[in-house]
């Protein structure tokens, strides 16, 4: 019983894990496709800082599905 | 849907940490010392790396050709990354960070072989690397503006200059704050790298599995899980050879803004 309830709990960890982080990751694409269609001689730079603020967010998400596995093992 | 779970099971043991050679599960895993199934993947890749520099570094020509043009491709993509992030010093870092992408890169283009195993897979290996990227970077730091200036750089420039009320209460705070996010950086780095490419064998297993069972059992069912069990196959095995090239290149531009940031400490 206890064993089920882990990995309910781990279901329940990872989904709210991803939840913000895909908002956040979906807006920081947004914003770097608006800002490289504004200004296209830019988009090396942006393309660059987008990937790194992805990770930085990914990172959350990442963390919480260990949290699963961790949970869930 | 029976033999799902012991599927799932033996996929899983497939990706745990197990001696290399281990078939029959007879090898104690306690053991203190011994060679698991990533290390000698990992062995492999540090292998293959080393032999592709090799060759390509031997026949060194104004007009580069074959394996050598692909090597001098990627070593001014790093340089370029290094400048880019660190200034004109960047260039003397560039051996650092393109070790790191190459061999992280090789590690997880091996883990896309069926059968084998990223290197990286492994939180030990990831954990490693990313100790020694956060010892390189503090040492970088501490080199370049000294230890007391290296120190103040924790306290941004904008409360140093506050008058003394807010600057005492304030100062020690955000201090603590970004000693707490320096810790967090090889934190992140590691776990970022190891869920990443063990997650996505994982993914690519229970889809293989969907297969099996599918084929196994007949009718529209079977031949719906088959197909979607396939089409996920094939676009998740894409996903994975983008995400393989992806991680290393974060690896390596994530290294560099932090080794910039350590160069640059004392201007912000």
């Amino acid at each position: 019983m206890e064993g089920s309830l882990n990995v309910l709990g781990a279901g329940i960890a990872y989904g709210l894990a991803a939840f913000g982080p895909g908002l956040g990751i979906g807006i920081i694409g947004g914003k770097a496709v608006e800002a490289m269609a504004r200004q296209p001689e830019m988009a090396g730079k942006v393309q660059t800082t987008m990937f790194i603020a992805i990770a930085f967010t990914e990172a959350l998400a990442l963390l919480g599905f260990v949290l699963a596995l961790i949970l869930s093992a | 849907m029976d033999g799902f779970s012991e599927k799932l099971a033996s996929k899983l043991h497939h990706y745990s940490v197990l001696p290399w050679n281990d078939v029959n599960g007879t090898v104690d895993p306690t053991t203190a010392l011994m060679l698991t199934n990533y290390v000698f993947f990992l062995l492999i890749a540090a292998v293959v790396t080393l032999v592709f520099f090799l060759v390509a570094a031997r026949r060194v020509a104004l007009v580069p050709r074959g394996i050598g043009n692909i090597a001098e491709a990627g070593y001014e993509f790093i340089r370029n990354l290094c400048v880019d992030n660190m200034g004109k010093e960047g260039v003397k870092m560039a051996p650092f960070i393109g070790t790191l992408f190459f061999f992280i890169l090789v590690n997880n283009v091996i883990g896309l072989i069926p059968g084998a195993l990223p290197g990286t897979g492994s939180i030990g290996v990831t954990a490693t690397w990313a100790v020694m990227v956060f010892i390189v970077y503090n040492y970088i730091g501490f080199k370049k503006n000294g230890f007391m200036g290296y120190l103040k750089s924790f306290i941004p420039s904008g409360v140093r200059e506050m008058p003394p009320l807010g600057r005492y209460t304030l100062g020690p705070f955000i201090f603590v704050l970004e000693i707490v996010g320096h810790f967090l950086r090889p934190l992140t780095l590691a776990v970022r790298l190891f869920a990443n490419m063990f997650a996505g064998g994982i993914i690519l297993g229970i889809f293989g599995i969907f297969m099996i069972l599918g084929v196994k059992s007949l009718g529209a069912l079977g031949i719906t899980m088959t197909g979607f069990g396939f089409m996920m196959l094939v676009i998740m095995y894409g996903f994975k050879v983008f995400v393989a090239f992806i991680q290393a290149y974060v690896f390596a531009i994530l290294t560099s803004v932090y080794i910039g940031g350590a160069l640059h400490a004392s201007e912000h």
